[in-house]
């Protein structure tokens, strides 16, 4: 079958308003699902996987497509708005979305996190059209030594946005760290850190140790001193992303269109990571470096081209391998499976029709993304001018639901508390929270992957530099700290220089 | 007679009332705890058989994921609730045989639950990939005997973990914890990445979760656990084999409660699974994805998940692969 026959084959399967239907529902509740904190976009798929059963096989993929595609891109409103990553692939939007909504540019700030995850997501359906096959056999060479130096090399990204001060950046890392190893042993199946109590045995639910560091020291601050915010500006005003803002941003939402790709396509990594290494390449880059962190649009842009990238991404492994690549691409893969369809290189072959099908309902919805993603903003840009007093108690009370729903579990409310008051406290000393997510996402990987990589080996750490993939990174990674010392020590010469310019001035 | 005592003692606590409406279970919704996460084989299989069996209890069912620790949070959740038929969880192999087999740190034992049915049988599967050069148990016994070979599972403690030890061990590999080393990894999915990406060398899982890599002649298949040949997977059966032994290593996926649920209320779900694994709909869907349908009433449930456990037990204490801290 040529490529033409292929695409109408496709187009035969696709070009119903059922397909269409599914489709824009799927972007709709995912935007929504997405939005709502605590509702992540994972659960908002596997919500919806249960409804996918009686339909057209083609149909109910599109639909849970759609409500992924969504979701991505509905975490960033409540993320920009109100300081909650409604997905964690959204967390890295906060670091600047936040700070813009909080200087009245929620707009802006809610436009160029559209226009970035839109790009983004075309850029990454059209790299599994045109790259499945290589990016496939790619990933497939990524084996647990290649994983612990891609790990590695990530983890330089704490330097990226630990802020002022990197030495409180590497305390909060360290903070996420110790607490990423609560939970069973991977090698020898034992508990640790457990204390004994079966809830701790699956480890900290990462949605609730997620909200509770973001979302509650916002509440807890409010509750302590309940009028600091009088007299700021905080409404959306008529702020909109402009075309400048685009072109200015255009570089790093490419930068991070494949920064997603490249980690989606590989199994296991998932999008917070990605948009944390979007971001801080982006800071690397740009010339307002200084500016990131308090509200740079560029960073808002980077964080959600980073996350929308992988989204396309992933279901490289899923339908080239079988494999699938995050949890929700795993919800989906369930779906394939229900309708008997077998993901993997045959598919390509047996069930071209439905492949390319998928293609087109793909990049469809790249456009329905923007049509929903537009209204969607419209409707929830009115969060920001809701007064504090009413909204951070509304926040504080979405936020139990929200955790609560993820596992029907009243413990990781518990969690999230708890965690509420650690990010407090790490908010009144001025350490920053994102190094504390990133560490305790890659802590584990970096653990697991060094482990097995022992267990492949025999113990023989040779095998940690055992192919060009591994000097790479090995490469990447050294190149990185030495720019971060080499940077640490200009500031503090500069610094130094300039107290002293200061203490002369003064006599 | 014991059962007259508890009733009586209800009746008085509660009034008549309450006696009439315990006699009319269901009256309200029933909660069904699945230990496992959305789209995984036990939440598939949960919610195909949700279709027939609400229409046959005639109440709604109410579906929940309680995740983590390898089906252990879901399952605490049900040992600690009350035992009133209205809170039951989907048991699977993983959950109900063989981590109890294997972890002493285990919240729970057998004993918390009662089972009401066993309704799903899923084939283990042995499967190595294409490139590895072995095409069957004698090839991969060789190269288990000159060292180096290695096998992934979804985390120790798994179903994929001890299937691959006692398959060694059936086929005469006197000490299969440290001829052939285990490579954990997190998920089922990622245990079969592992074969693909050459990371380990085989694996031995339920045959869904392998039929899709088998179809795509990604994966070669190499024992089927069961009597009977499995479709779609060209490999000897255990009986073909002369391992009969072998046939006590399969999955499945049941319905318990707490360990003590009146009688009546098993007796109700026995009759309301017979009626509800009739549905032609649910039979083809759950055979077309290579599970076998073998319903059990709740003495042979149980029966049967005793056998397995002692079974996998005696595997576990005579390696000492028991999980104690």
């Amino acid at each position: 079958m040529s490529f033409i026959d292929s695409i109408a084959a496709g187009l035969t399967l696709v070009g119903n308003i059922e397909s269409f239907l599914a489709l824009a529902l799927g972007v709709i509740i995912g935007v929504i699902g997405g939005a709502i904190p605590g509702m992540s976009a994972t659960m908002a798929v596997a919500l919806t996987l249960p409804f996918t059963f009686a339909m057209q096989p083609i149909t109910g993929i599109l639909l849970l497509l759609g409500v992924y595609k969504g979701g991505i891109f509905g975490g960033s409103i409540p993320a920009i708005l109100i300081k909650t990553p409604g997905t964690p692939a959204s967390s890295a939007t906060i670091l600047d979305g936040f700070p813009m909504a909080e200087k009245g540019e929620a707009g802006r700030a809610l436009g160029m996190a559209l226009w970035a995850s839109c790009t983004a997501d075309l850029i990454s359906n059209l790299s599994l059209i045109l790259f499945a096959g290589w990016l496939a056999s790619f990933a497939l060479s990524f084996g647990p030594p290649e994983f612990f130096t891609l790990i590695l090399f990530s983890l330089t990204i704490i330097a990226g946005v630990s802020g002022d001060s990197l030495l409180r950046g590497a305390l909060s890392a360290l903070l996420g760290l110790l607490l990423a190893t609560i939970g069973l042993d991977l090698v020898y199946g034992t508990n640790r850190f457990t204390f004994g109590d079966p809830n701790m045995m699956g480890g900290l639910n990462f949605i609730a140790v997620l909200i509770g560091l973001f979302a509650i020291p916002e509440v807890i601050a409010m509750v302590w001193h309940p009028t600091a915010h009088l007299g700021k500006t905080r409404q959306l005003g008529s702020s909109w992303v402009s075309f400048a803002d685009y072109k200015k941003s255009f570089k790093s939402i490419v930068r991070g269109s494949f920064i997603g790709v490249f980690l989606g396509s590989i199994p296991g990594i998932g999008a917070a990571p990605a948009a944390f290494l979007s971001y801080s390449e982006a800071r690397r880059k740009s010339p307002d470096k200084e500016n990131f962190g308090k509200g740079e649009v560029e960073g808002v842009a980077a964080s959600e081209a980073g996350n929308n990238g992988v989204a396309g991404a992933t279901l490289i492994p899923l339908l080239a391998l079988g494999v699938p690549g995050d949890v929700i691409t795993a919800i989906i893969i369930g779906a394939f499976m229900i309708h008997g369809l077998q993901p993997g290189p045959m598919m390509f072959v047996m069930n071209t029709s439905i492949i390319y099908g998928l293609f087109i309902g793909l990049i469809v919805s790249s456009v329905f993304l923007f049509i929903f993603g537009s209204l969607a903003i419209r409707g929830f840009k009115y969060v920001a001018d809701v007064p504090k007093r009413i909204l951070v108690p509304a926040v504080l009370i979405l936020c139990v639901y929200g955790v609560f729903a993820v596992n029907n579990n009243i413990f990781d409310i518990g969690v999230m508390f708890a965690m509420g008051w650690v990010g407090y406290l790490m908010m009144r000393c001025h350490i920053p929270a994102a190094p504390f997510l990133i560490a305790f996402i890659l802590g584990p990987l970096l653990e697991d992957n060094f482990r097995q990589s022992m267990l492949m080996s025999g113990s023989d750490p040779a095998v940690l530099i055992r192919g060009p993939i591994t000097w790479f990174f090995w490469g990447a990674t050294a190149l990185t700290v030495f720019a971060i010392i080499r940077a640490g020590i200009r500031a503090t010469k500069g610094l130094k220089s300039s107290t002293h310019e200061v203490d002369l001035s003064s006599e | 007679m014991k059962l007259n005592v508890k009733r009586l003692l209800a009746a008085t606590a509660f009034g008549a009332l309450a006696t009439a409406a315990a006699a009319e279970y269901p009256e309200r919704p029933i909660n069904m705890v699945i230990p496992y996460g959305a789209g995984g084989a036990t939440d598939i299989s949960a919610r195909t058989i949700a279709e027939p069996l609400g229409e046959a209890v005639g109440k709604p069912l109410v579906m929940v994921n309680v995740t983590g620790a390898g089906g252990a949070t879901g399952s605490v959740n049900v040992q600690n609730a009350t035992p009133d038929g209205y809170t039951m969880l989907f048991a699977r192999v993983g959950s109900h045989s063989v981590n109890p087999a294997m972890k002493a740190t285990l919240p729970y034992t057998l004993d918390d639950f009662r089972f009401v049915t066993v309704y799903e049988i899923n084939p283990v599967a042995c499967a190595v990939s294409p490139s590895s050069g072995i095409e069957s148990m004698e090839d991969l016994i060789a190269k288990v005997n000159e060292g180096g070979v290695t096998y992934s599972s979804s985390g120790v403690g798994s179903l994929l973990h001890l299937a691959a030890v006692m398959v060694l061990k059936e086929y005469g590999v006197e000490d299969p914890l440290n001829q052939a080393t285990h490579i954990p990894q997190k998920g089922g999915g990622a245990a079969a990445t592992a074969v693909l990406n050459g990371t380990a060398t085989f694996l031995c899982t339920n045959s869904s979760a392998l039929a899709n890599f088998v179809a795509n002649n990604q994966l070669v298949p190499i024992l089927v656990t069961t009597p009977d040949p499995v479709p779609g997977f060209d490999a000897p059966t255990a009986a073909d084999e002369g391992k009969p032994a072998l046939h006590q290593l399969v999955g499945w996926t049941g319905i318990a409660g707490p360990d003590d649920i009146p009688d009546d209320v098993a007796e109700k779900w026995g009759a309301w699974m017979a009626t509800a694994t009739q549905d032609q709909g649910f039979l083809e869907k759950m055979t077309t994805r290579g599970s076998v349908i073998e319903l059990m009433d709740p003495a042979q449930a149980n029966e049967f998940i005793e056998t397995q456990y002692n079974t996998f037990r005696k595997l576990v204490d005579e390696l000492g692969m028991r999980i104690e801290g």
